[in-house]
């Protein structure tokens, strides 16, 4: 998955794949505007323009955040080969019960804002377990009962916000949070900074958090001994069981923390922007998050940029309406993005491969008998 | 390859700082108009639409403001510019700031959904008028909210499928279980008791937020409608935009009748399916926006509830083919009692 | 170095003075080998000294940098396999390359299809096939479908596909290496019906005694040139080994009885899938081998006994704890190790480094890692087992991949031996590697076991098992035998045992319980 520590050409092939992709992406996205008759760099100029202005920043970054926590969640779980792409309904679940539980007990602002972020993990974590549950004890794939219970996630939703939460509200939505459940706007923090926002901009809290969460899951996945077992149990489950690293109490830990990192995802929105759960919730982020894993590699800081470049993607494609450009055509670039980076992956794999074979002969005078590399997660 | 990206980045600034500065004049010369004369402001006006997700081309909620968007650009020859959001639906209040801060007014945002993002951004810009349609939640000085009393003409359409209908069993096929859907229910249901308090109806609902997929899938549509049919109902009502199609097709299959919604389906529909549709419950959404731009451009902005009921033509039902018949004068006769007060039809089914 | 006799015809294929360097380097550097027709001709030499290189330039895989390449005296480039397969040179792989849920008839003609019509002509295929099966002996059904061919059969495709394309020099990759003693026999019997069809076999192997026993010449590559090229018949098996390692063979005799040390894994009628009544014992201090044909139930004994196999019946005490409801850890904290008998699928993650394998399983490296994994102790900790087992890696920062067979199985018996184990599960521990490392793995089992290691042996290499065990039991259709200690065991004797030709010997097991 990899490469080795190896100075030079490591770095290189880090780079080398993102760039390759970046440039097939953008190959197909000029293709598709030409032959849909848009001005290709005209569209590119005004996404970009539009883009980089202050306030387009802000919205991109306050949007990463989402696609952020959303990602590392399918990411964590992609290290272990599992495949969770109920991101979706684990998010809404947990912002439903984190907007329900966040209106009905009073709490002074930190502790109050901990402990609905505790429930939203919670809950995250609670429907991700089923999953788990279901695949330790009955070898259900956790493909097939992530995404239905997706679907299970919606009716449920709906029959607590109709019969619970938002029973006889003219809006069908929760309360509104008490101003000590919100996130506080990090406005203040950029001033010290010298960097002021345009009227209606605000830096969401949630930044800060995913930069902690960031740093968080990094070590937790390079520096500690469950970051280990993941590695290997996914690089090689067969091995990792025959030395004692159980696979069921990975699946089940794996899917915990996957499941609870998702439950994240709701929160940038529902702390910093609505204040209350209801039927116009914004959706469609677990979705998003598995693109934006795909795209970062599984790593931290690559779910990081990946997600900035989402949120950019988005923010800018807004303006392409009143150009009128069709802004579909952000969302085919997403797509294209993210399967030329699969693309580019693969090829940067096998460079590597040869790489490391000619590498080992030039080091030790031994020819390695073609290693039979086991592909890595198809992420 | 750096070198130009960097030369292009830079222009882009530069462009960008220009763009940004025409933007803001724009917004400040915008708001003057609307105390000058009507005839100078006619022409100046430039409307900016926020569709609600999906779009124009839904053939239904989108299309009929669209349609009164076309009307006002040809009548008063206002310019307009027309954005929808994504679809996840995570960037109304964007779309929002985007079209008022580049200077459109009014701005109008097509649904309910609007409720809360609108509650953030009309504060920032007090010289734009707001319009927000199906909302009568945001109160403030510079929003208009423009209601349908679709419950009244859904009252109607109740009551008609009471008089045709020979089993006794009616039903209803809504798109998406929303608050401003249970409207159409209600007074469906109000309808059809005032004339068979004894009548059985059936009712479903094709999908439940924030899945909005009830709203554009016919195949469920058709689906629900005939088990309605095979159960006996003879009459089906549908609320639920582009899916309505499918209650038609099952009409069709099954030989009963079907009530369209929002427009005269009966002229909009294929030829094939025209004869299946008994009356449709009409909302004048083109009606409405037209009214409200024309005020605008005119120089005379209303703001505040602007409700459009049976009373002010907004809703109704349609006659086309004939086919109510002598069921007709019954119908007309609750009309004119929903008009004069005598008859007051719920909101929110009992 | 030219073809001993000269009035011999000229060689069907001959490679001369070929040189290959790849940067800083030299794979290969004046590589003489002419093969004739009708020869059985045997590329020997250690994992790493040249002989994958010198067939990937045979195959036109790989291009040499000197040197020629003759096809019947004329001299010919090859650029790619299809130039090889055309000039008739095909190549029979280790591993094999075959789709699963096709018919053996649709694997052989895949790539190489008649059609008529622009329809695939199966008849004329099947023809063919049969054809060819039958005239050089390869008895496959050319309409089963090969996932439910045995090994040895799946490799008669192989060579089959070779044949369907007309070769006429047939390249072997060591193709022992995956079969168990009876199908190495009939592969046997395949080589010689190509030979006596006057096709030629290039046969590489590192296992001297395959090598002695089925080919006519033999030339031995060390360290990229080829050092001695003669006939089988002159061969001298001591010269041979001298000449291919540089020195003085190993072999796995000097053993020490052991035994009369305290039993440290006891298994009552340990029952588990493929496994019935399993009843052994063995003390510190000893080795006991379980020899039987592969697919007796040895995998899943082994399986069973690390804790990744569940057990049905039976019970399982290790360093005398009771351990049969203990998970993996658990059985590795009282102090058992095991060697998997497939490297790759259980003993290593091939893409992490050297120390994050080495820290597979470690229990002393996870305790100081409660919270932090303590990377210095885990590099510090591998750095010295490769140096200590003489492991060729540029760091302990390169992936596993990057080794090769031979030291990557060092790494595993390194790993599992710095744990001071009290017991020591190995499954063919030498499988697969060249004979320096089988040397230094036989050496540090014996030295562990000296120290009072109790050591399970199960092998497939008989003379490993004869050489190293103490006692051997033997595994039959998933039954132990009882015990015989191996001084009363002969190579001849084992392999009637292992077929079941032999009556279990009377208890004599019981002077060692």
């Amino acid at each position: 998955m990899r490469p080795a520590r190896t100075p030079g050409w490591g770095v290189a092939s880090t780079l080398a794949a993102p760039a390759l992709a970046l440039l097939i992406a953008l190959t197909v996205s000029t293709a598709v505007l030409a032959a849909v008759g848009a001005s290709p760099s005209r569209t590119y100029l005004t996404m970009l323009e539009f883009g980089v202005r202050p306030d387009s920043l802000v919205s991109a970054v306050n949007r990463s955040a989402i696609y952020f926590f959303a990602g590392l969640a399918v990411a964590v779980s992609f290290r272990m080969n599992l495949f969770n792409i109920g991101v979706e309904g684990q998010y809404r679940f947990a912002a439903l019960l984190a907007a329900a539980a966040g209106t009905s007990f009073d709490l002074p602002g930190p502790l109050h804002l901990a402990v609905v972020c505790l429930v939203a993990v919670l809950a995250g974590a609670l429907w991700a377990g089923i999953a788990a549950v279901l695949k330790t004890w009955r070898g259900v794939s956790e493909v097939l009962s992530t995404l239905l219970l997706n679907y299970v996630a919606t009716a449920v939703i709906a029959f607590l916000l109709a019969e619970v939460f938002a029973a006889g509200s003219a809006t069908g939505s929760t309360p509104e949070l008490p101003p000590s459940a919100r996130l506080p706007e990090l406005d203040g923090l950029l001033a010290l900074l010298g960097v002021s926002l345009p009227a209606g901009a605000h830096l969401g809290g949630a930044v800060l958090g995913a930069v902690v969460l960031g740093v968080a899951v990094h070590l937790l996945l390079t520096r500690t001994l469950y970051g280990y077992d993941l590695r290997m149990s996914g690089l090689n489950p067969a091995a990792a069981h025959a030395h004692g690293i159980d696979p069921r109490r990975m699946i089940i830990i794996t899917m915990l923390v996957s499941g609870g990192l998702a439950g994240l995802a709701g929160l940038p929105d529902l702390l910093g922007n609505t204040y209350r759960y209801g039927v116009d919730f914004p959706s469609g982020a677990g979705f998003t998050g598995i693109a934006v894993a795909l795209l970062g590699r599984n790593s931290p800081l690559g779910i990081a940029l990946s997600a900035l470049l989402f949120g950019f993607l988005e923010r800018s494609a807004l303006i392409l309406d009143i150009e009128g450009i069709p802004k579909e055509i952000v969302t085919i670039m997403q797509g294209v993005i993210v399967i030329s980076v699969v693309v580019a992956h693969e090829l940067a794999r096998r460079m590597d491969r040869r790489r490391t074979a000619r590498l080992v002969r030039e080091g030790a005078p031994a020819t390695p008998t073609a290693p039979a590399t086991p592909a890595g997660p198809a992420a | 390859m750096p070198r130009l990206f960097a030369a292009r980045l830079l222009t882009t600034c530069l462009t960008l700082s220009v763009v940004a500065a025409c933007g803001a004049t724009g917004g400040g010369t915008t708001a003057g108009p609307a105390s000058g004369e009507s005839r100078a402001g006619a022409g100046k006006i430039t409307v900016g639409v926020a569709y609600s997700r999906g779009g124009r081309g839904d053939k239904s909620f989108n299309d009929s403001v669209g349609a009164g968007v076309d009307q006002a650009k040809a009548k008063l020859g206002v310019s307009a510019k027309e954005l929808s959001p994504n679809a996840a639906g995570s960037d109304l209040e964007e779309v929002l700031r985007l079209l008022a801060e580049t200077g459109h007014n009014p701005v109008l945002a097509v649904g309910f959904f609007y409720a809360q993002p609108l509650a953030k951004v009309a504060p920032a810009f007090p010289h734009t008028q707001f319009v927000i349609i199906d909302d009568a939640t945001v109160k403030l000085p510079n929003v208009t909210n423009v209601t349908f009393r679709e419950e009244q003409a859904s009252y109607l359409v109740g009551a008609a499928a009471a008089l045709k209908s020979s089993t006794g069993r009616i039903g209803f096929v809504g798109g998406v279980q929303t608050p401003p859907q249970e409207k159409f229910i209600a007074g469906y249901t109000a309808g059809a008791r005032k004339i068979k308090p004894g009548i059985h109806i059936s009712s479903v609902f094709l999908s439940q937020p924030p899945d909005f997929s009830g709203f554009s899938s016919p195949d469920k549509a058709q689906e629900a409608a005939r088990g309605m049919y095979d159960d006996g109902a003879d009459i089906v009502y549908h609320a639920a935009g582009a899916s309505g199609l499918g209650v038609f097709q099952a009409a069709k299959a099954a030989g009963k009748w079907a009530i369209g919604v929002d427009v005269d389906q009966r002229k909009t529909v294929g030829q094939g399916l025209a004869d299946v549709i008994l009356t449709s419950a009409t909302k004048q959404l083109d009606v409405a926006v037209l009214r409200i731009i024309q005020d605008a451009a005119a120089g005379k902005p209303v703001y505040g509830l602007q409700e459009f009921g049976l009373k002010e033509g907004g809703v109704g039902y349609t006659t086309t083919g004939g086919e109510l018949g002598d069921a007709e004068p019954r119908i007309e006769e609750l009309r004119k009692q929903i008009i004069a007060g005598e008859i007051t039809v719920p909101v929110s089914p009992s | 170095m030219s073809p001993h006799a000269v009035h011999e015809p000229p060689p069907l294929v001959e490679l001369r003075g070929i040189g290959k360097r790849y940067p800083g380097v030299v794979a290969n550097r004046d590589v003489n080998l002419a093969v004739h027709p009708g020869q059985i001709h045997a590329v020997v030499g250690e994992n790493g000294a040249g002989k994958s290189t010198l067939m990937r330039i045979l195959y036109g895989e790989e291009q040499p940098d000197e040197g020629e390449l003759l096809l019947d005296g004329e001299t010919v480039r090859l650029r790619s396999p299809a130039d090889a397969i055309a000039a008739g040179i095909g190549m029979v792989h280790q591993h094999f390359m075959l789709a699963e849920n096709l018919t053996v008839l649709e694997n052989v003609i895949l790539g190489a299809e008649n059609t008529r019509w622009g329809l695939l002509d199966r008849r004329s295929g099947r023809r063919a096939v049969r054809e060819v099966s039958e005239r050089y002996g390869l008895d496959v059904d050319p309409d089963a479908t090969v996932e439910h061919l045995g090994v040895g059969q799946r490799q008669r495709v192989e060579i089959l596909k070779v044949l369907y394309r007309g070769a006429r020099v047939l390249i072997f990759d060591e193709p022992t290496a995956v079969l168990v003693p009876g199908e190495v026999r009939a592969l046997f019997g395949s080589l010689a019906g190509l030979r006596a069809q006057g096709l030629a076999v290039v046969f590489i192997s590192h296992k001297l005694d395959e090598v002695l026993a089925v080919s006519d010449h033999i030339t031995v590559i060390r360290a990229g040139a080829s050092v001695g090229s003669f006939a089988t018949a002159d061969a001298d098996p001591r010269r041979l080994s001298r000449l291919i390692v540089g020195g003085e063979l190993p072999a796995p005799a000097a053993r020490r009885r052991g035994g009369g040390g305290e039993v440290v894994l006891r298994l009552r009628g340990l029952r588990a899938e493929a496994v019935a009544d399993a009843t052994l014992e063995v003390a510190q201090g000893e080795i006991l081998g379980i020899a039987g044909v592969q697919g007796n139930g040895q995998t899943e004994l082994i399986e069973a006994i690390m804790g990744i196999r569940a057990v049905s019946g039976g019970s399982l005490h290790i360093a005398g704890r009771e351990a049969t409801h203990l998970g993996t850890r658990g059985r590795r904290r009282l102090g058992l190790a095991c060697i998997p008998e497939d490297r790759h699928r259980q003993a290593l993650a091939l893409p992490a480094t050297l120390w994050e394998n080495a820290m597979l399983g470690s229990e002393d490296l996870r305790r100081r890692s409660r919270w932090r994994v303590d990377r210095k102790a885990a590099r510090d900790a591998t750095g010295r087992l490769v140096a200590g087992f003489g492991i060729r890696s540029p760091s302990v920062d390169v992936p596993a991949a990057a080794l090769s067979g031979g030291n990557q199985q060092k790494l595993v018996v390194g790993r599992e031996l710095g744990g001071r184990p009290k017991v020591l599960l190995a499954a063919h521990p030498t499988r697969g590697v060249d004979v320096g490392a089988q040397a230094v793995i036989w050496e540090r089992l014996r030295d562990a076991r000296d120290d009072g290691l109790a050591v399970l042996l199960v092998g497939a290499d008989l003379d490993e098992l004869l050489g190293l065990s103490d006692r051997v039991q033997v595994m039959l259709r998933g039954r132990l035998s009882p015990a015989v200690p191996v001084g009363e065991l002969t190579v001849e004797r084992l392999g009637r045992m292992m077929t079941g030709a032999e009556p279990e010997p009377v208890d004599s097991a019981a002077e060692n319980r």
